[in-house]
């Protein structure tokens, strides 16, 4: 299987459609539709176009998980380092001259449209990875292919963190710890990684961070400094979710959105709403639809051609485990809460965008995993 | 050591190890939301139902303001405000039909306010519906104990403890000190910070340093059910307040209220200044008559409102800055200034008078029909001849004159940290062209010669002039702010001082400065001066009368009707070789410089110098003169004033 050639697969096979797993794509674009649907039943009262304008985000997410489909993923890994190199470039530029918007300069304003190269640079950096990993099939990490990963990823997380934008630098940490599960790393470089974390942390306390930033960490680390903001929210949301019981109060009849009570209702904490509305029946409904979507990718990931594709799906679900356990974890206060939303399902463009990408690819890992198509 | 094993089956066995990590996850979540929706569904359905947070803003104490000697000129009183909670209202009317009507008529007898101004009030007001409005302002107690004793029946109403905008001297120093009142849209849009029903400052220091002033409101949240009715406070997300700081004027508490004193004793309308000329700083600022600014900080007086715009001394306008007058004599200083700058005169330089002269072919009289014989400018500034001032504009002209004039801040804002300053003029051969599209006459020079014309100018900007003669070199931007305070617990934790700002140079010849003074001195001080009534024992007064005609010089032989009477101006500065104090008086219909204006100016040197004051007759603990004060007595101009 590695005795191939990139340059034997690289011309688009004629494929006939119905070899697509519909059961992955379906499963997405299903999570997609409930998702639409808890962000109408939590906005349409306060008339704004939240609802509209998921419906437009999903449809571009759905063009863009064509075309990362259509195309061979190897024309992507190749093309990998060139649409890394080119994300690194706007995240350089966004530290040198980006606009500072909510305290962050994380966004390109192109006219009246606007996103985060931080959110696609996630798929690049996985895209290189997976690259890297195509020509490294050692059953354990060596230092130095070590120290590659940690600059693969390192550079945009550094990049990311001066913006500054903890939350989405952190969810980059998925991706590290699958390249090096995946990988496979002895203890010593454990120890090392350790060693790394304690002595950045403290140094970047003291050196680099504002007074917001560390008020930022405080408070997630202990919700009660700020009880209008976590520890409101997560009261307002397990209220939410507890007062659904087991059948839930009906779509558009949750109360705790609707009164206000539940801050962020349509982009963190959708899931209250949906916990809210649906009872417990739709909890476990949602719960098993990405369980069902995980559990097929780990399939995707072990029948895949190469082991680029293996990693390469790996990389991007683990993008969706640490996004839902998070999330979901944090509705109920098992973990403290973080602006990080729930894939597929939170109201949102960069985000929306960036998981139907991650759709489209695993998809087209599973689509070619036969050689002689 | 090392074992081989075959990569591929590593990473499967990798995957496998994580996949079913992630089962056992996804098992244990949704355990926990069945335990949360069903073993605890019914405590947290309680919960919802009796579970909401009303922010309630507490609002910040504004700062204190203080005169130059630390005495307090505005602080704040404890008052209670009644709020009214919109939607408990609706919630009550649900329940029990026809609640609303029996609250209106409960608090109509409670507060003696009719029925339909509460209506008025509520529909008028632009609190948001799912905020507290205020309804009433300024409860008394027995009115506080009746609400209170009736909150069970009508859960709507609620009584607020507020810090209340308290001006302790009434119509003191009102124009300085403004007044606050609630933020408008446009406010809102110009300061995102404000919310409605916030109070602002609207005139004088209270707008010009209304951010320093303000503070930064804090936020209390209230825990109530689904009624609106609240069950406790969430005190762990209370923020406290923080305090506006205090503002310290410049203003001195004793001459100012003697020179507002002066003006209520002789029921006069006009304005006075009183300034520093070695810093700019605003010692004493009148406007007469006054209004009382604790009446426009009250949210619900439509009808003092009407009272306040209809009355036609327009009390609300500061006329030390937004008067515009003629100068009258007052202008020949300016004149004599200008002469000695651009050498058309020196200290010796004679002209003789003789009642009357011609100039671009025309006849212009002295005021002194016998005329004055030979002036030289002591002289002539003594005794105010127009001749001699005639026979300078016409060396001059009109645009050196305009020139100078604007050096001394005539025809611009002098910048003083006070809302609406107006500019005044000062004309020239250009503005005649582009203001007026006409050609500027000569002899229209000849009349600005001796403050007539065109030329318009105020309190501020004439003691403004007087300053850089007193002080010899520069004209200084006046200033009312003299430090800002920011208090914590009674201590005193940051400072601010505002550091004198000198707007032009101007470099009079020693000897022209000295005739200057020397000349001024005169006026005061010697027989035949015409203001020998600012004269004080010990002190070297030095100053300029200055009448403004409203009417034509003929056929004034009778008492004239109060608003053809002239204006009287007195502008002055002692003591004469190190000057402290400027004062400038103006009256409007006020009759003769010398006999109307120049007697507060020395009453305010005699103060300031501690010489030969009758201190006993103003007396601010008299209560008599203090209802006076605090009622804001308007004065009945068009009686004569007794025998000034």
């Amino acid at each position: 299987m590695l005795a191939r050639t990139s340059s034997s697969v690289r011309s688009l096979p004629t494929r006939t459609l119905f070899r697509l797993d519909l059961n992955f794509i379906g499963t997405a674009l299903i999570l997609a539709a409930i998702g639409c649907m808890a962000v109408y039943s939590a906005t349409w009262f306060q008339g704004t176009p939240h609802f509209q304008r998921q419906i437009v985000w999903c449809m571009v997410g759905i063009a863009l998980m064509v075309l990362f489909i259509v195309l061979d993923y190897h024309v992507y890994l190749d093309a990998s380092m060139i649409l890394y190199g080119l994300c690194m470039a706007l995240l350089v530029y966004l530290v040198i001259w980006g606009k500072v918007t909510a305290n962050v300069r994380s966004w390109i304003h192109i006219g009246a449209f606007q996103f985060q190269p931080s959110e696609f640079m996630k798929i690049f950096t996985a895209l290189v990875l997976a690259k890297y990993f195509e020509s490294n099939d050692s059953p354990y990490l060596n230092f130095r292919s070590f120290m590659m990963i940690v600059l693969i990823i390192g550079a945009p997380v550094a990049l990311i963190i001066i913006q500054p934008d903890f939350g989405t630098a952190a969810s980059f940490f998925p991706l590290i710890a699958a390249a090096m599960y995946f990988g496979g790393i002895r203890a010593r470089y454990w120890l090392v990684a350790l060693l790394i974390v304690a002595i950045a942390i403290p140094s970047a306390w003291l050196l680099f961070l504002e007074p917001y930033q560390k008020e930022r960490i405080m408070i997630f680390l202990d919700p009660e400094r700020d009880p209008l903001g976590s520890g409101y929210q997560v009261t307002q949301a397990k209220i939410a979710i507890g007062s659904g019981g087991l059948f839930g109060k009906g779509f558009k009849e949750g109360t705790q959105a609707r009164l206000e009570y539940l801050p962020a209702k349509h982009t963190d904490f959708i899931f209250a709403v949906i916990g809210e509305e649906w009872g417990f029946v739709g909890v476990v409904v949602v719960l098993g639809l990405f369980l069902f979507l995980i559990l097929q990718a780990f399939f995707i990931s072990k029948q895949a051609r190469d082991r680029s594709g293996t990693f390469l799906v790996i990389a991007l679900i683990s993008f969706f485990v640490f996004h839902i356990i998070i999330n979901v974890a944090m509705q109920i206060g098992l973990l403290p809460t973080t602006g990080i939303p729930l894939p597929l399902i939170s109201y949102g463009g960069s985000s929306t965008m960036m998981f139907f990408i991650a759709i489209g690819l695993i998809a087209n890992v599973d689509f070619r995993k036969y050689v002689n198509a | 050591m090392r074992v081989y094993r075959d990569e591929q089956k590593a990473t499967q066995l990798r995957i496998n190890i994580l996949m079913w990590g992630i089962v056992v996850t996804f098992f244990f979540l949704a355990g926990s939301f069945w335990y949360v929706q069903a073993v605890q569904a019914d405590r947290f359905r309680e919960l919802s139902e009796s579970n909401a947070l009303r922010a309630v803003p507490i609002r910040a104490k504004r700062g204190l303001i203080l005169d130059r000697n630390g005495k307090i000129l505005a602080d704040n009183q404890p008052a209670y405000t009644l709020m009214l909670m919109r939607p408990d209202v609706r919630q009550m009317e649900k329940s029990e039909p026809g609640h609303s009507a029996k609250l209106l008529q409960f608090l109509s007898e409670a507060l003696q306010i009719p029925v339909e101004e509460l209506e008025r009030r509520i529909g008028a007001s632009k609190v948001p519906i799912n905020q507290p409005m205020p309804l009433a302002e300024d409860l008394t107690m027995v009115q506080v104990a009746e609400v209170e004793s009736h909150t069970l029946e009508f859960p709507a109403i609620r009584i607020e403890p507020v810090q209340r905008r308290n001006y302790r001297y009434g119509t003191m120093a009102a124009h300085v000190l403004g007044y606050i009142g609630e933020a408008t849209e446009k406010d809102m849009e110009q300061d995102p910070t404000l919310k409605l029903a916030d109070l602002v400052g609207k005139k004088g220091v209270e707008l010009v340093y209304d951010k320093v002033l303000r503070g930064i409101d804090g936020t209390r949240y209230e825990v109530v059910d689904t009624h609106g009715r609240t069950l406790s406070e969430y005190s762990a997300a209370r923020r406290e307040p923080i305090a506006g700081r205090n503002v310290h004027l410049t203003l001195d508490f004793d001459l100012q209220r003697r020179a507002e004193q002066y003006f209520l004793d002789n029921e006069m309308v006009g304005a006075a200044v009183a300034l520093d000329p070695r810093n700019g700083e605003i010692l004493a600022m009148v406007s007469s008559p006054a209004f009382n600014p604790n009446v426009y900080s009250r949210r619900f007086t439509p009808d003092v409102w009407k009272t306040i715009l209809s009355n036609p001394f327009k009390i609300e306008v500061n006329r030390a800055i937004k008067g515009g007058y003629s100068p009258g004599s007052v202008f020949k200083i300016v004149m004599g200034m200008a002469g000695f700058e651009y050498g058309v005169i020196n200290p010796s330089t004679t002209f003789h008078c003789a009642g009357s002269a011609s100039f671009f072919g025309r006849r212009f009289r002295c005021w002194r029909a016998q005329g004055h014989g030979d002036m030289n400018f002591e002289r002539a500034i003594k005794v105010s001849c127009d001749i001699y001032f005639y026979n300078v504009g016409a060396l001059l002209g009109v645009d050196r004159i305009a020139e100078y004039a604007r050096k001394l801040t005539f025809g611009e804002r002098t910048k003083i940290d006070l809302e609406g300053e107006i500019s005044g003029l000062v004309p020239s051969t250009e503005w005649a062209e582009t203001k007026q599209n006409r050609k500027w006459y000569q002899s229209e020079t000849i009349s600005v010669a001796i403050g007539q014309g065109p030329l318009v100018v105020t309190v501020l900007q004439t003691a403004n002039m007087m300053a850089a003669i007193a002080n010899g070199n520069q004209v200084m931007r006046p200033h009312v702010l003299e430090e800002i305070h920011e208090v914590r617990d009674e201590k005193l934790i940051a400072r601010q001082v505002v550091e004198p700002e000198v707007l032009h140079e101007i470099s009079l010849e020693p000897d022209a400065l000295a005739a200057m003074r020397e000349g001024l001195w005169k006026v005061v001080n010697e027989l035949g001066g015409t203001g020998r009534n600012a004269r004080v024992e010990g002190l070297d007064v030095c100053g300029k009368t200055g009448t403004v005609q409203v009417i034509a010089q003929s056929g004034r032989k009778q008492e004239l009707p109060f608003k053809y009477k002239d204006h009287a101006w007195f502008a002055s500065f002692a003591p004469k070789d190190e000057p402290e104090m400027v004062v400038v008086v103006f009256v409007e219909h006020g009759g003769g410089g010398g006999s109307d204006a120049a007697p507060l100016a020395k009453e305010l040197f005699a103060a300031k110098f501690g010489q030969g004051s009758n201190l006993d007759r103003i007396d601010l603990s008299d209560p008599e003169t203090l209802r006076k004060l605090r009622e804001g007595a308007l004065p009945q101009p068009g009686q004569p004033t007794q025998g000034r």
